[in-house]
């Protein structure tokens, strides 16, 4: 749950990007961290593999400046997208505030898409939470490949946005669409902070 | 220079106390998703968001560890480095599971450290309260600020 210092009023929110393996991310925080100046940013911390790719996390501390007289800071977190981490992927998503799903666009990536949303919402019940009412958006990342390998926003849409969440084309590599998909997000959690009240609903 | 912040006014008390008794440079609380709840000492000694997601992420993946191994948990876990050593503890409370990072030198020992610890947990739980239901934080016009503050962050 985001924490609220109402002395300092400062609040910390928790930011997980969730999706299946070699979806992009890793990419999409490393493209946040080197747009961001050194003063609003922390360090990234990424625990992977020899490989590069990520055994248990990567982490990234981001200052947002003030939002209605509370200096905001956001935490994002990735968890690693191969199924044989979920050990790990359950204990990151533990007290996420949101979730942006990392969609990879590919045709061929459409099962592992459908196969992450699944885990995903059975490891948020785990923790006891309703994921209807965990802030989230879609990412459809990749968006730059050549048109007959992806498919296109409405058709991932179909596919993919049971909820009707708030979508966003990406390609995470070159920049477009990441600032967006955390505008986003943020705006999703910050909004559960305007209407108080119990905010995430635990199961 | 020793600081102290504290998120909820009600750790402060027991955790000044438990540094200067344990006579440990830093201690920072924590919740288990990995966020600073209080810190007192020398913040210098470690970036604080960083050690916390790390501390978070140790004890979250010790206690699944024990899960597969039949055990209820495994408690405290310390590190012992050439200056500096950390005690890593969970501390169960009303306001929720939270976690204790110690980060100590060599003025003190592990066993002191452990010997406050136990004292400034039960400390802690004694002070906490239950939580609450949380009033609306933010106005509900922020959209414009934070619209400003994300284009400021991405200098756009």
């Amino acid at each position: 749950m985001s924490l609220v210092n109402f002395t300092t009023r400062e609040i910390t929110c928790k930011i997980v990007y969730y999706g299946p393996g070699r979806s992009g991310k890793t990419t999409n925080l490393q493209y946040v961290y080197s747009q961001v100046p050194a003063e609003r940013k922390g360090q990234m911390i990424s625990l992977a593999t020899q490989a590069d790719r990520t055994l248990f996390f990567d982490f990234l501390p981001l200052d947002l400046g003030s939002i209605s007289g509370f200096t905001t800071k956001f935490q994002l977190y990735t968890v690693p997208g191969q199924v044989y981490y979920n050990a790990t992927r359950k204990l990151v998503l533990q007290g996420a505030d949101g979730v942006v799903f990392v969609a990879d666009s590919q045709l061929r990536q459409l099962d592992e898409n459908l196969a992450s949303l699944q885990n995903l919402q059975a490891n948020v019940l785990e923790h006891g939470v309703d994921i209807r009412t965990l802030p989230m958006v879609l990412q459809f990342n990749k968006q730059d490949l050549p048109a007959e390998l992806i498919l296109s926003p409405p058709e991932l849409d179909d596919a993919l946005n049971f909820r009707g969440l708030p979508t966003f084309s990406a390609d995470a590599l070159h920049g477009p669409g990441v600032f967006e998909t955390l505008q986003g997000i943020a705006a999703s959690v910050l909004r559960r902070l305007s209407e108080g009240g119990g905010g995430i609903r635990r199961l | 220079m020793s600081t102290t912040s504290v998120v909820e006014a009600w750790t402060e008390k027991p955790l000044v106390r438990y540094v200067d008794q344990a006579g440990a440079r830093l201690v920072v609380v924590m919740t288990t998703a990995g966020q600073v709840l209080a810190q007192h000492g020398f913040v210098r000694a470690v970036d604080l968001m960083a050690a916390s997601a790390l501390g978070a992420a140790i004890m979250a993946s010790s206690a699944a560890l024990a899960e597969q191994l039949g055990e209820r948990s495994f408690g405290a876990l310390f590190h012992a480095g050439r200056r500096h050593g950390i005690h890593l503890a969970p501390c169960p409370t009303p306001r929720g599971a939270l976690i204790v990072l110690t980060v100590f030198g060599r003025e003190t020992s592990i066993g002191l450290v452990e010997l406050f610890y136990e004292e400034f947990a039960a400390a802690l739980r004694q002070a906490a309260p239950v939580d609450q239901v949380r009033e609306p934080v933010l106005a509900t016009d922020f959209e414009a600020d934070l619209n400003r503050s994300l284009s400021s962050l991405f200098r756009r």
